[in-house]
């Protein structure tokens, strides 16, 4: 028997049910286990077995069962041939693995887990044990608290599938986690195991092996061709040990050998095989071996038996995992046939039939007859397989032949792919898909538009009628002649006011105006030859001339234009032009048409009288300079900005030749001015006149002009008057109102010293703002009252002595004193906050008319010389020509920042700081106490509001509140930007001087008039 | 010259009693569908004057309210006077709910910016402040110091803060420009009103006379005078079309005048006394006046 000695590895037999085996593709588990030693017919064999199970399962999908097949293939190569099942005894078995245990024995703690139940069904609930099917606890319920199966009723672990997150920072590095096989075995797993170590085994590695096997083929090959010593297959399988799967060997002793593909005599096995072969067929059906086999399987089915084998031997290796190229314009995974699965048979047939065209012909006739047009020929199933009725058939899902005979006529069916492409041609030229039809007549019809007829006159050029430009150069052209306006004040006005409503709003008005005019004799004026018609015609003109101008850039908006509007800073071409800025922006704020004034009228200087232009005749050098500047500023009537600075020399410093410019452009201001020119160019009394005059325009309270009888020509000042000034909002109210910061990221304002000199050389300025204003202004003449106001101003030093002496006893000085009161100490300050004191330091200057006219000839004289030389700055030793107020508010924007910037004024780099603080304080606290005289005033204004108690009113209660008040507005002052500490202190003191007269005098009045008021109101209350 | 087709809110339509003392301000809310009115008697009070209904009061200030106004979402209000605060109100509650402070003396006149966000307040003291509504700080964010009186009247547009001060000029701060500009009436100016174009500005003068200037140059369009107006704070309006301009007078007397050629439209007599504050509704030919004889007035048409 055992002829070569049973090694107990490889002679062992498997004690296997044949029905078990029938199917050995379906092996799902190789369970390993560890087996002792049996007992057979009184042997004792010590031998490692194994338990196979093959569970049969009979609905697997059947595409499993090409991999097994290729399992199979591998070839095993062992001595265990030579053992045949016939040969051995049932009794001689040997026994390999675990036998199987008796259903009592496994089931024992089942059964009783089963058992139990019944017993337990009488516990109670809460002693009943709930077990798993093996009868161990699982229960984990709520309130037991207790047994939970895995990781609290999870898998195994607390790693075990719970979603682990990956962290990992810089000082706390991630670990690589290793993973193992224990990692994934559980407790009972690893209980299994004893303490034996896992390993991986080639033999189940069926795909690794094969790998190997492939390799080892492979060389095999090579040994063949090679001219080897030993003849024959290759000698490495006779000296090395093979080895071969444990699927393998299985089929091996099953009887199949290498090369063959698997198969059982049993019929159904055998069409199962088929099946796979057919399908490996369609997918290959271009291999060349096919049709004979083929051929031979449509022969018949009588020898089927015998055949089956024949057809396996000869064909080496089942066909077995196939590839199915993609072969379609489908994206990826598209399965358009994905609920139409007859389709996509219908679609394979014919592109396989297409492929086959040549090869059924070899055996389409005897198809085609034998077939009787059941089947359209060169269906890839007729080449393999025979009508069968039993044969359960792939197309069973219920496709139906009929159909696709229909389709492929034996006409066609000669080139159906020809076909194919000409039925869709067909469609396309049919224009129609298919088993449509085109409709004979169509309800949709394409709508065509026309374009319009153009008429045969028209001009593609547009013309207007009355163009806006001429009706505008017709004004610009022909002035009316200026009238004279008329007496009547109200009618001046109504003039003035319904021409400028004409020129802003048109025609339209004007024809209202008309209506009007029938019933209101008010407007008669409309009429031609009515009085005040010349007026109005002149009027209109004006306003429409006006209007022309703000209309202008908006025309031609150039760079330079939009600059100007928007008060940008021209870039300077040479550095000189440090205050060109200021120049600039006060020309456009101050001029009210001031768009044209790029253009001015050539001034021929020939024509002016020669007191005119020989302004500076003290300074020939300067005198030259200036007859330069006007020819430049003058040039062919156009001003050329840019040639301006070519006028300094070099040997002057920047400063100096700033303001000697602005010198020059006030002195041609004025001379453009005409005759007012000349005596505002004359330094004499007559400033004092002008800023008399101007100081009193700031300070005019209305019941003051009302009083007022008389008039003043020269120095009236109209209103309304329009300033502009830089005014720097926060950046959070900016935001607030959901603006940009005009001054976003601009540096805060730069201090600026406050000289004595800046304000002096300035004030040429003020004479030009202030005259234009009077020249512009349409209502010229028309507010009496700030005249009035004015003049009573100018007529007051006569009488101001007497009215302030009452207010002030102590303040007939000697003029000298203004040289104390300019540069009083500090300690004046304090003075003037302490109370008594300051009237006595401070009222020389503000009251004493004698100090003033002192002031006037010291400005006129040399006093300003040697405050200039002290300072360190040239100063004209002879006139100062024009000094007026305003201009240092217009043309200074840099001097309002420093105003603003508070008490800048103490780091300024100038040497004489000290002089122009204490003679700031001076004026600063003059100012106060004149502000405390208008406030007091103001203050009984608002205290007559209609609110006024009747305490609060008494004049005790005012007082006190004043000089406090005055108090808190002295340093304010200081602090805070005021036009006044701005302007020069000379016109300064004067205009407190005149000031304070006009209020100490109507402050009489007005405490009278006031006083009948709270009577009144008493009685009434 | 009534003839003119323009329809005027001269007809009384209601009377609305309830503050003690005179009313020193009336306000038609944004839409115009209520009012509210602050007085002498340390009170506001809002009220729906088309249905002569008064609806809350809110008590909080120490001294005489001179001015109120509220939001465009009507949630809060904020009100000023003679205890140097601005008070911010929530309208439904009526509590308190921030004290602005930082002027030096009695406030004159107060009022939203378009977002709410920002309260601007014109004071005696010389000065205009603007608080910040959305921050916790009750400082003022900016102050204008620029004026030289007592500043009466405060009006704001998106992008400018208008006041009036009895310095005699109107100032009109251009936030995005960062200018400003002095427009020097020569008078005190008591009081200012945007034109509902807000291209035109009207203020009123204490030489009984009030001044409509172009705001774009400063010019002078009309002057309207007849009525009397030296010393006390009184408001004047244009009405809601634009076509006329209102005032009280300190007579009691109410003058309209036609916007263009200034003449005395409609004048009549409206209350025993001074009339302090005069409001047109937005839309409607309705106006409200009050006055120190402690009445509220509707006047329609």
């Amino acid at each position: 028997m055992h002829q070569f000695g049973p090694d107990p590895w490889i002679c062992g037999l498997v004690r296997i049910q044949p029905q078990k085996i029938r199917n050995p593709f379906r092996v799902t588990k190789l369970y390993p286990k560890p087996v002792s030693s049996k007992r057979t017919n009184g042997q004792l064999t010590k031998q490692r077995s194994f338990l196979f199970f093959f569970p049969v399962v009979s609905s697997l999908p059947s595409s499993i069962s090409p991999i097994f097949a290729l399992v199979a293939s591998a070839p095993i190569c062992t001595v265990s041939s030579p053992l045949s099942m016939a040969d051995v005894d049932e009794e001689d078995y040997v026994y390999f693995g675990t036998p199987i245990e008796r259903e009592e024995e496994i089931s024992s703690r089942k059964r009783k887990a089963i058992a139990e139940p019944g017993t337990l069904r009488s516990l109670p609930p809460w002693k009943q044990e709930v077990t798993d099917e093996e009868g161990r606890r699982r229960f984990h319920g709520a309130f037991t608290g207790g047994y939970s199966a895995g990781y609290y009723n999870t898998v195994g672990s607390k790693e075990g599938w719970t979603p682990q997150t990956f962290t990992s920072s810089r000082k706390n590095r991630a670990e690589v986690k290793k993973q193992n096989i224990y990692s994934f075995l559980d407790e009972d797993d690893l209980k299994d195991i004893g303490g034996n170590t896992l390993e991986t085994s080639m033999q189940y590695d069926t795909f690794g092996f094969t790998a190997a096997e492939f390799a080892r083929k492979k060389a095999e090959e090579e040994q063949k061709k090679r001219p080897s010593a030993i003849p024959g297959p290759a000698p490495d399988e006779i000296v090395l040990p093979a080895s071969s799967s444990i699927g393998m060997r299985l089929l091996m002793k099953m009887g199949w050998r290498q090369g063959h593909s698997i198969k059982d005599s049993n019929a159904e096995s055998l069409s199962e095989i088929r099946r796979e072969a057919r399908k490996a067929f369609m997918a290959l059906s271009s291999n060349k071996a096919e049709p004979d086999i083929s051929e031979k399987d449509a022969d018949g089915t009588d020898e089927f038996p015998d055949m089956s084998i024949d057809v396996l031997r000869n064909s080496e290796n089942t066909p077995v995992y196939v590839l199915n190229p993609k072969q379609d314009m489908y994206g990826l995974g598209y399965d358009p046939f994905k609920h139409a699965p007859e389709f996509r048979d219908s679609k394979r047939l014919r592109e396989s039939k297409s492929r086959e065209t040549k090869r059924s012909k070899v055996h389409m006739g005897s198809l085609l007859s034998s077939n009787s047009k059941k089947y359209a020929p060169g269906f890839g199933i007729g080449a393999l397989e025979e009508l069968d009725a039993e044969d359960e058939d792939i197309y069973a899902s219920g496709f139906d032949y009929e159909q696709t005979e229909v389709e492929l006529e034996p006409s066609k069916a000669v080139s159906s792919s020809s076909g194919d492409r000409m039925l869709q041609l067909e469609h396309k030229k049919r224009g129609s898909l298919l088993g449509f039809k085109l409709a004979s007549d169509s309800d949709y019809k394409l709508e065509r538009f026309y374009p319009p007829a153009i008429p045969s006159n028209f001009r593609p050029i547009h013309k207007f009628g009355a163009p806006l430009d001429q009706t505008l150069k017709n004004y610009n052209s022909v002035p009316p002649p200026d009238a004279p306006p008329p007496e009547n004040t109200n009618l001046r006005l109504l003039i003035e006011g319904s021409a400028a409503m004409v020129a802003r709003c048109g025609k339209s008005i004007e024809d209202l105006y008309m209506e009007k005019s029938k019933t209101n004799p008010l407007f008669l004026f409309l009429k031609s030859g009515a009085e005040g018609y010349d007026y109005y015609v002149r009027k209109l003109w004006e306003n429409k001339q006006k209007f022309v101008d703000n209309l202008k850039p908006a025309e031609k908006l150039t760079a330079e234009n939009r600059g100007r509007i928007l008060g940008e800073r021209p870039l300077a071409s040479t550095t000189s032009r440090v205050n060109d800025v200021s120049v600039k922006a006060r020309e456009v704020i101050n001029t009210q048409s001031s768009h044209g004034d790029t253009v001015t009228k050539p001034i021929s200087l020939a024509d002016l009288p020669d007191s005119a232009i020989k302004q500076f005749k003290h300074d020939p050098a300067k005198q030259e300079r200036f007859e330069l500047f006007l020819k430049e500023k003058y040039q062919g009537g156009l001003r050329a900005s840019g040639t301006r600075s070519s006028t300094s020399t070099s040997t002057m410093s920047e400063a100096d030749r700033a303001r000697e410019r602005l010198d020059f452009e006030a002195a041609a201001e004025a001379i453009e001015k005409g005759k007012q020119t000349i005596q505002i160019s004359a330094p004499s009394t007559d400033h004092t006149k002008d800023l008399l005059g101007f100081g009193e325009d700031r300070f005019v309270s209305s019941t003051l002009i009302e009083n007022s009888e008389t008039k003043l020509e020269e120095t009236n000042v109209v209103y309304p008057k329009r300033e502009q000034f830089e005014w720097r909002p926060s950046p959070i109210l900016c935001k607030r109102f959901d603006l940009i910061d005009p001054y976003m990221g601009k540096p805060p304002p730069v201090p600026r010293p406050r000289s004595k000199m800046d304000s002096l050389i300035f004030l040429p300025e003020i004479f030009k703002s202030s005259n234009k204003e009077d020249a512009k202004s349409p209502i010229g003449n028309s507010l009496e009252a700030s005249k009035s106001g004015l003049k009573e101003a100018e007529a007051e030093p006569s009488a101001s002595e007497a009215d302030v002496a009452p207010t002030s006893p102590k303040n007939v000085e000697r003029p000298v004193d203004l040289y104390k009161a300019i540069f009083s100490d500090d300690s004046d300050d304090d003075e003037a906050d302490a109370g008594p004191a300051l009237n006595q330091a401070l009222n020389p200057v503000k009251s004493s008319e004698g100090a003033n006219k002192t002031l006037n000839r010291l400005v006129a004289g040399d006093f300003l010389e040697s405050l200039g030389k002290e300072l360190g700055l040239e100063v004209p030793p002879g006139s100062i020509p024009g000094p007026s107020l305003n201009a240092n508010t217009v043309s200074l924007p840099e001097e309002q920042k420093s105003c603003k910037g508070g008490d800048d004024r103490d780091n300024t780099p100038f040497p004489k700081v000290k002089e122009t603080k204490s003679k700031d304080y001076g004026s600063t606290v003059d100012s106060s106490r004149e502000k405390k005289r208008s406030h007091s005033k103001h203050h009984r204004r608002r205290s007559r509001t209609p609110d006024l108690d009747p305490d609060s009113g008494s004049d005790s209660d005012s007082h006190r509140r004043h000089r406090s008040r005055s108090k808190k507005r002295h340093d304010r002052r200081d602090r805070s930007r005021s036009r006044d500490s701005e302007s020069s202190d000379e016109a300064y003191m004067n205009r407190k001087e005149r000031r304070k007269k006009h209020h100490s005098r109507h402050h009489e009045h007005k405490k009278k008039d006031y006083g009948d008021k709270y009577s009144d109101k008493k009685r009434r209350s | 010259m009534a003839s003119s087709g323009w329809e005027l809110a001269v007809n009384e339509s209601g009377v609305l009693k309830g503050h003690e003392g005179a009313v020193l301000a009336v306000r038609f809310n944004g839409d115009g569908n209520y009012c509210l009115t602050c007085g002498k008697d340390r009170t506001l009070r809002l009220w729906n004057p088309h249905r002569g209904i008064h609806i809350k009061t809110y008590k909080s200030h120490a001294r005489e309210v001179r001015d109120v106004h509220v939001t465009t979402d009507n949630a809060k209000l904020v009100s000023c006077g003679g205890d140097r605060q601005l008070f911010y109100w929530d309208v439904s509650s009526g509590r308190v709910i921030r004290k602005f402070r930082g002027h030096d003396s009695e406030v004159n006149s107060v009022k939203f910016n378009e977002y709410n966000a920002v309260v601007v307040s014109a004071g005696y003291d010389r000065s205009v402040r603007a608080f910040d509504c959305r921050s916790q700080s009750t400082e003022p964010i900016q102050i204008i110091d620029t004026f030289q009186d007592s500043v009466m009247s405060v009006h704001l547009t998106k992008t400018e803060i208008i006041a009036g001060c009895v310095d005699g000029t109107v100032r009109t701060f251009d936030i995005r420009m960062g200018r400003e500009l002095v427009d020097q009436l020569g008078h005190p100016v008591n009081c200012i009103s945007l034109s509902n174009d807000a291209n035109c500005v009207l203020a009123s003068c204490l030489d009984s006379t009030l001044r409509l200037l172009d705001r774009s140059t400063g010019e002078l369009l009309q002057e309207y005078k007849g009525h009397k107006c030296k010393s006390y704070k009184m408001d004047c309006c244009l009405t809601n079309t634009d076509a006329h301009v209102v005032s009280g007078s300190e007579d009691g007397f109410i003058y309209f005048w036609d916007l263009v050629d200034a003449s005395i439209v409609s004048s009549f007599r409206a209350h025993s006394s001074v009339v302090t504050s005069v409001s047109y509704h937005p839309k409607d030919v309705c106006m409200l006046t009050s006055s120190v004889d402690g009445t509220i007035k509707v006047w329609r048409k």
